[in-house]
């Protein structure tokens, strides 16, 4: 059987074989397995194995008692087969016994592929964004207004990454900066894409509310990358940090709703077309006039329903009232 | 090229800087000291002719029958306006302009109405009758018993005062005191919807609803605005819409104060109503726009002004020819409200040597010009908007990209502020942008109009 003592990151700190048909635990010296831990007696546990040679962990009648790992009641005796986690005094043991089933082999990935893949995913960024600023040219081409928007797409991806990568360094042990890098590259197409969906789909069906809270799937999107990101730098504590992450992506999308509808309850929507695509872009059927009015109509009831509500006062009152 | 009105009333601003600051009197050397001499000269030629004695004589007969309206805010007891005002009846009926006692009238209970005379007699004034569409209001001098009055003109009232004749505009302008001012008739304002007379002479701030009058006297109209783009560009309102009002304020029903608002917007939906069966009367023609055609309006007082980006430096990616057409037309309700506009804009777009996205892009960026509508701050709703793709119907027209913008008025049922876009579909690397805004028009009027608007964008060949 094997004894594994958990350092309080629950990472493995010691691992001991233990070939007797009983194995002892506590602080004392003359145990299997010695734990230093203030709160655990000098001998704390026996593990042993059952009639049915299952492991079981007993109390030797310590002070602070023995715990599953995952609970939170205390018990005499604890048997190992399903969860093979102890807690005593502030410190996690596992135990194992030779058949214990352990994860697959995980492929290596080749030391550079990480940097092969986020070069050729940056060509194809640069490449996408290229071709977009030449799409959206409206005044006469210079270097500066292909650049300047390139670099600072650049720098920001490359501080992305690198908060990231050190990020990684300090939990996992290893910056892995082109895996960081990889995943922003790969991100930040997503994100450029959704952008150009949102706009085509919005003109295709003539479907403004598409375009006014595109937002929201931005905002989306960057949660799924920092969940990438996570990922990427381990599995452990993922659970606290994704929460902390969704947390952050929520209150920033909810911001944004937020700023959103309070625009639109102050100034409304905007008498304009809105981004406009080549007329063949046009997905949404041709309504007649008659439909187009009836439609239209809904504005009516909108706004006479607005005008038997209070003005909203608010973040922008003020850049409101001075028309 | 808009033209640029403004109503003369001495608003707050004006009114803080005569009153609080010190005397602005130019130094004898500065250019404005010099500038005035050419002018002193003149005066003094014309008195050699006569002609100034008129203007005294008129002044002195008219004295005792002028007054300053001022509008008070009730709790500080200060004026907010000022305007000016003349007695037309021996029970003290006197006329203004509707925009000098507005305030009063949408808000009875914060500000009231007082009246200074010449003589520095000064009371309470009661407000009878408005009429928002000629901006003229019908106000009571309590007490005024033993006070003389003016006369209307009869040649004013039939429309037949000749055009050069001398007339004279009395008021209280820049509340520096009540003046007298020469100028000449110049007879009714082509291409204005609204009948206005204008007149050649300075009129200023706070000389609103001031009378002005024929060497006899009697009145021919009524101060209320000036071009601010141009000098000594004044308008009166004919006599005859006072005395028509007066005539409504001594026979109907007295204007209740608390449903005055109720009145103005039954006054501007009248207004909006008569506006477009007048458009609808004048009929409609189709204009040529590239190789689209557009809806123009036959009335004389749709003016139309052409812009295009030819001659601009660097040579244009898209060249874009505008054609706007204005009525020119505002009705004031108040301060926060100048409403009764209608414009029609029709902009040809080519490519130069843009591709279909570029073209598009640049689209983009031309139609949201006007963002969130024409002001209004809280007094409108919020806007509102739909878009869609439509095909009017017909073998010649195009499809088109359209959107319908709405917001309502709050104080006014049943009136709105509308935005009609149409963006022509049928070819990548041209396009007719059309617009049409109506500012305080019905739903029904304005899909009627609408409706008309899209359904003449057509092909021209």
């Amino acid at each position: 059987m094997w004894i594994e003592v958990l350092s309080r990151y629950g990472e493995v700190a010691a691992r001991e074989r233990v070939d007797a048909a009983e194995a002892r635990v506590g602080r004392a010296f003359d145990n299997d397995v010695v734990v230093d831990d203030p709160h655990v007696a000098p001998h704390h546990l026996r593990i042993y194995r059952g009639e049915d040679g299952e492991l079981i962990a007993e109390d030797l009648g310590s002070v602070n008692g023995m715990y599953p790992e995952h609970g939170a009641k205390r018990v005499p005796r604890l048997p190992l087969a399903g969860e093979p986690g102890i807690r005593i005094g502030r410190t996690t043991l596992r135990v194992h016994d030779g058949a214990h089933p352990v994860a697959p082999e995980r492929p290596l990935t080749p030391p550079r592929a990480h940097a092969e893949w986020a070069m050729g995913l940056a060509a194809a960024l640069l490449a996408l964004l290229l071709l977009l600023q030449w799409l959206t040219l409206t005044t006469e081409p210079s270097a500066n207004v292909v650049l300047l928007p390139l670099l600072g797409f650049a720098t920001v991806l490359a501080l992305w990454s690198g908060v990231w990568a050190v990020l990684s360094r300090v939990f996992f042990g290893q910056a892995r900066f082109s895996l960081q890098l990889r995943i922003a590259l790969t991100a930040s197409i997503a994100l450029v894409l959704w952008d150009q969906l949102a706009e085509s789909l919005a003109f295709s069906f003539a479907w403004r509310e598409m375009a006014e809270y595109a937002g929201l799937g931005t905002w989306a999107l960057l949660a799924a990358t920092c969940y990438a990101h996570l990922h990427a730098i381990g599995p452990r504590h993922m659970r606290a940090a994704m929460g902390i992450v969704l947390a952050l992506m929520a209150a920033g999308a909810l911001l944004q709703y937020a700023t959103q509808t309070e625009t639109r309850n102050l100034l409304g929507q905007r008498a304009s077309l809105g981004e406009l695509r080549p007329p063949a872009f046009r997905l949404a059927p041709l309504a007649t006039t008659d439909e187009f009015f009836e439609r239209a109509g809904s504005t009516k009831v909108k706004v006479d329903r607005a005008r038997t509500r209070e003005p909203s006062g608010g973040l922008l009152s003020e850049f409101e009232n001075r028309d | 090229m808009p033209s640029r009105i403004s109503l003369v009333t001495a608003g707050l601003f004006a009114a803080s800087v005569a009153i609080s600051g010190p005397p602005r009197a130019a130094p004898p050397d500065s250019p404005a000291h010099a500038a005035s001499r050419p002018d002193a000269v003149e005066a003094q030629a014309g008195s050699q002719a006569g002609l100034s004695s008129t203007a005294e004589r008129v002044y002195e007969m008219a004295k005792p029958r002028i007054l300053q309206v001022r509008t008070l805010l009730q709790a500080a007891g200060r004026q907010t306006t000022l305007g000016s005002g003349f007695l037309v009846s021996v029970d003290g009926y006197a006329i203004t302009n509707y925009h000098v006692v507005s305030q009063f009238a949408l808000d009875p209970r914060t500000y009231r109405l007082e009246y200074l005379a010449p003589d520095g007699a000064r009371g309470p004034l009661s407000l009878l009758a408005i009429d928002v569409a000629h901006d003229l209001a019908v106000v009571r001098v309590d007490h005024a018993a033993g006070l003389p009055w003016f006369e209307f003109d009869p040649r004013a009232l039939a429309g037949k005062l000749p055009k050069g004749e001398r007339i004279y505009a009395m008021g209280n302008p820049l509340d520096l005191g009540f003046t007298i001012i020469e100028g000449t008739n110049n007879g009714l304002v082509d291409k204005s919807y609204d009948e206005r007379i204008h007149f050649s002479g300075a009129i200023n701030p706070g000389m609103s609803g001031g009378p002005v009058t024929a060497a006899d006297g009697r009145i021919v109209g009524v101060n209320v605005a000036k071009r601010l783009d141009g000098e000594q560009v004044g308008f009166l309102v004919p006599a005859r819409f006072a005395a028509a009002l007066l005539e409504r304020a001594r026979k109907g029903p007295p204007l209740v104060l608390d449903k005055a608002r109720e009145e103005v917007g039954r006054q501007l939906d009248g207004w909006q109503a008569a506006f477009y069966e007048a458009l609808r009367t004048q009929g409609f023609r189709s204009a040529e726009y590239g190789p689209y055609r557009g809806l123009e309006s036959s009335a004389p007082w749709m003016t139309c002004w052409a812009a295009t980006n030819a001659d601009q430096i660097p040579k244009p990616r898209t060249a874009v020819n505008t054609t706007r057409c204005s009525s020119a037309t505002g009705v004031f309700v108040s301060d926060r409200i100048l409403t009764g506009r209608v414009d029609l804009t029709y902009s040809y777009y080519k490519a130069i040597d843009l591709n279909a996205f570029q073209f598009a892009r640049e689209l983009s960026q031309r139609s949201g010009g006007r963002l969130f509508g024409p002001g209004g701050g809280k007094r409108l709703t919020e806007q509102e908007c739909r878009d869609d793709f439509v095909s009017t119907g017909g073998a010649d027209t195009p499809p088109l990209r359209a959107t319908w913008c709405m917001r309502a008025y709050r104080e006014f049922e049943g009136l709105y502020n509308v935005t009609l876009l149409a963006l022509t579909q049928d070819r990548s690397r041209e396009a007719l942008l059309a617009q049409l805004t109506m500012q305080g028009v019905s739903h029904a009027n304005a899909v009627a109009l609408g409706r008309r608007f899209l359904e003449a964008i057509r092909w021209a060949r």
